[in-house]
């Protein structure tokens, strides 16, 4: 049996360290599993660092940090389920909050802007980045990866610059322009060109892009886009018509 | 021979439960140790899937540790909590079953004679 001195303990905690395991519990439990090994193992007048380095190669396959990461993906898989209920729930809420808002503005009544922007935040701050979480976990190509942070990225987008369209919030003309572009030119190519490639989303994709073109066509149409000179008569229009009022 | 490490995966935190349940408290080693002896080394844990699984035993609430001083070194014992306990046994009773259908579905000349 080998006896370790305390200058080789600090020497395996220290290149344990360095090769990437953060949480000082992980640090632990392998100092103290290789300390065991190597006492069990190495014989009294044995070599220790190389066996230390034969035996630190047996905790992994490409790096000892694997570990870490591991222990990471288990841990949050803990939350699984709280985060499943929370977006379930944020998404629940906001669907009958909007729908409360919606009857509150056309009956004018106080209160529909507070419930607009509660809805709306929930929505895109909320739901949107859970749903992109779990979406997250189920593919594993990049690609796929991207097309779903995009496609949370325009519909916040959308929800946002809606809401700032009609609380009239400074740069909500601007916003809007910019996600329905964005939509336009970014989003959808990619989503479309990536889905249409298999045969088996080929036709939700058509489906999908079908819609989402109509949508996006109609939001483009209803904004008003006014050329420079149209605009300045507008204000015209405005001040003439103000003193009567 | 030794099992392939996929199949040790879905079972680990069952073997893991049942090993404390029957021995109090142990230490990772220990842990690898004496599931190498009880399955004559057909199932040897690598460190690599036994810590992650105890770290994440112990946060949902399975397992507790405590620490005893080696020296300049610190040693964790894992052990069961009370609803470990509970866990323990319905995970043992999952596995059995599982086994069960498993040697069914499998065998099914034994099955369907």
């Amino acid at each position: 049996m080998y006896l370790l001195s305390d200058e080789q303990i600090d020497f395996i905690l220290n290149d344990i360290r360095a090769r990437g395991v953060e949480t000082e519990s992980l640090q632990q439990d392998l100092l103290d599993h290789v300390c065991c090994i190597v006492e069990q193992e190495l014989e009294e007048n044995g070599d220790f660092e190389q066996f230390y380095h034969t035996v630190i190669r047996r905790f992994y396959r490409r790096e000892l940090r694997e570990i870490e990461e591991e222990r990471a993906l288990l841990l949050t898989f803990k939350n699984y389920y709280a985060m499943r209920k929370v977006m379930i729930v944020s998404g629940l809420l906001t669907a009958v909050t909007l729908m409360v808002a919606a009857v509150f503005k056309i009956m004018h009544w106080p209160g529909a802007a507070i419930l607009l922007v509660l809805g709306i935040v929930q929505v895109s701050l909320i739901f949107l980045p859970l749903l992109l979480i779990f979406k997250l976990r189920e593919v594993s190509a990049a690609r796929d990866k991207a097309i779903f942070a995009l496609g949370t990225i325009a519909g916040s987008a959308y929800f946002l610059s809606m809401l700032f369209k009609i609380m009239h919030w400074p740069g909500a003309n601007i916003m809007w322009v910019c996600t329905l572009l964005f939509s336009f030119f970014v989003f959808l190519p990619l989503y479309f060109f990536t889905g249409i490639r298999k045969e088996e989303t080929r036709m939700n994709t058509l489906v999908s892009t079908i819609l989402l073109l109509s949508v996006i066509g109609t939001q483009f149409a209803l904004t008003r886009i006014h050329p420079p000179g149209l605009e300045q008569k507008n204000v015209v229009v405005t001040t003439v018509t103000q003193p009567s009022n | 021979m030794s099992f392939s490490s996929e199949l040790i995966k879905g079972t680990l935190k069952t073997i893991v439960l049942k090993l404390l349940k029957d021995n109090k408290k142990m230490y990772g080693y220990e842990i690898t140790q004496k599931v190498r002896e009880l399955t004559s080394e057909k199932i040897q844990l690598t460190e690599g899937a036994l810590y992650p699984t105890l770290h994440a035993l112990e946060a949902e609430g399975l397992l507790r540790t405590e620490v005893e001083y080696q020296g300049k070194r610190m040693r964790k014992y894992y052990s069961l909590s009370p609803s470990g306990v509970r866990k323990s046994q319905e995970r043992i009773s999952e596995l059995t079953d599982f086994i069960n259908t498993l040697s069914f579905l499998l065998d099914l000349k034994t099955g369907h004679a």
